[in-house]
């Protein structure tokens, strides 16, 4: 009987501590949530690297019970650390710069102006999420998803909306997934059959001096001038200082792949792990969602339409379809101006003068998210 | 975080598009900069050889071969010069930035040329 009374007493104990016994509908959901970005990202292949992790932390924090947030240190709050005290963030930056080759804007410097009209649509969503009721911080966390920059997402949300974090990196990230899908109609729209075929000229030789120099100068530059984004920029600019110089190419190669996936893993799982259902299931996700397509049209919009002005006023030597790639999802929205360039005009290859304004609007919307920051603070 | 400077959305938009050209622009600038003090670079060429089509080129050295203009007996026809030759001759001209055209090529009288006559007393004078 004692046995008996022991083992109910022993289950019943098993069961109160189960996350079965606190499982809520909510919890339900955002496990369907997590099990459709995972189909996304490993069936459909949408950014598999960043949306596959976002997808297992979102799984991961709708167990109840798991203590991951509790008093007691464990890896999940450690990561959680890693994106709280912003450390994630410039950290990939790191990786980014020692991935990005500057050259085409070196060659070209005039396309930070469409890395800079792309980022129109950064204020656009902004002004719509204020006018739907968002607080002016959470309508300029939001407003950052048009820039289609992952981290400069996710390090303005943790400064202005950490409240908003999930739904503002997954909104982020599944935009800029679907950036094939989203810009080539707006880019069609907005051109013509004639502006879509102009060809352009070669680019420039750039030399070494220039390389090395521009993320020192420019470092010296933005954060004298921002100071609330050195930690991104510089991290950004000394990525690409290190694979510049060509004296550091083991520091390179390890910013550009290891650090760089390790970071990714973390940084993508700790964001997926903010999307619990309390903070998740709730109007405002869908309003997010919203406003993140409106900034990510909007940006592309902004800067086709200034591409189209440059075409113009340079007698027909820009082709305003590597406007597009001013918003800064690289090297991806650069492969769209190619795509729908040489569907225009077969063997037009545009992707080297859309890295451009590609490159361009990583530093623009590193710039936006800073003034912003300036302004708010 | 203290209190923002406005909370009008238009203003903020607008002062932030601003802000952001205004930057990018002055990195334009500084790019620009670097450029011109750069020590490394190539100096510019002035002006750019023309450049001449393959079509052009053929229509050129058919000009040439078909010049009536200085051929004449005592000097050996042009039907010796090999296209090849007419055709490197035109591009050194074109690179040299000459807009012109050639009209005749010809090989010289081998025996009284002034570089040979030179030759002959230079090599005269060591003996």
């Amino acid at each position: 009987m004692e046995f008996i009374d022991a083992f109910t007493v022993s289950l019943q104990s098993v069961w109160n501590d189960s996350g079965f016994s606190s499982f809520t509908l909510g919890n339900g959901i955002m496990i369907l949530v997590g099990l459709a970005l995972l189909y996304m990202a490993f069936v459909k292949e949408f950014e598999p690297l960043l949306l596959g992790p976002i997808a297992f932390g979102c799984i991961l924090a709708n167990f109840p019970n798991t203590e991951f947030f509790g008093e007691e240190m464990n890896v999940m709050k450690a990561i959680n650390y890693g994106i709280q005290f912003e450390i994630f963030p410039p950290l990939i930056f790191l990786g980014i710069g020692a991935m990005t080759d500057f050259g085409p804007l070196l060659a070209r410097p005039w396309t930070l102006l469409l890395g800079a009209a792309a980022q129109i649509g950064v204020f656009v969503a902004l002004a719509g999420a204020m006018l739907v009721g968002f607080n002016i911080n959470e309508a300029a966390a939001i407003g950052i998803i048009g820039g289609a920059d992952g981290p400069t997402s996710i390090y303005l949300a943790i400064k202005l909306a950490p409240h908003l974090l999930g739904a503002i990196a997954v909104a982020a990230y599944t935009y800029m997934s679907l950036v094939p899908m989203i810009q080539p109609p707006i880019m069609k729209a907005l051109t013509t059959q004639k502006e879509r075929e102009v060809e352009m000229k070669e680019l420039r030789e750039v030399t070494k001096f220039e390389r090395v120099v521009f993320p020192i100068v420019s470092t010296i530059f933005i954060s004298l001038l921002l100071p609330p984004i050195t930690a991104l920029l510089g991290m950004l600019m000394l990525g690409n200082l290190l694979r510049e110089s060509g004296v550091t190419d083991r520091l390179s190669d390890t910013a550009q792949n290891s650090l760089c996936n390790i970071v990714t893993i973390f940084l993508a799982t700790g964001t997926g792990m903010t999307m619990n259902a309390k903070d998740f299931l709730v109007p405002e996700t869908l309003l997010i969602i919203c406003l993140g397509l409106i900034a990510f049209m909007g940006g592309t919009a902004g800067g086709v339409l200034l591409g189209k002005v440059m075409c113009r006023a340079t007698n027909w030597e820009i082709n305003p379809l590597i406007g597009s790639a001013g918003v800064s999802a690289v090297p991806m929205a650069a492969r769209v101006s190619q795509l729908v360039g040489m569907k225009s005009k077969p063997g037009n290859y545009l992707l080297m003068h859309a890295m451009g304004p590609n490159v361009a609007g990583v530093i623009g919307t590193a710039v936006a998210a800073g003034t912003m920051l300036a302004m708010l603070k | 975080m203290g209190h923002p400077v406005t909370t009008n959305p238009f203003i903020i938009m607008m002062i932030n598009m601003t802000v952001v050209f205004i930057v990018l622009i002055a990195l334009s600038f500084l790019i620009q900069l670097i450029h011109k003090l750069d020590p490394t670079k190539e100096p510019e060429v002035k002006e750019s050889a023309p450049h001449v089509e393959e079509d052009e080129m053929q229509r050129l050295i058919k000009n040439v071969k078909d010049s009536k203009t200085v051929t004449s007996a005592d000097i050996p026809s042009e039907d010796d010069v090999p296209e090849e030759v007419i055709a490197v001759i035109m591009a050194a001209i074109a690179q040299c930035g000459i807009n012109g055209e050639v009209r005749a090529v010809r090989i010289a009288d081998r025996d009284n040329t002034a570089w040979k006559s030179k030759a002959r007393s230079n090599l005269g004078s060591m003996k």
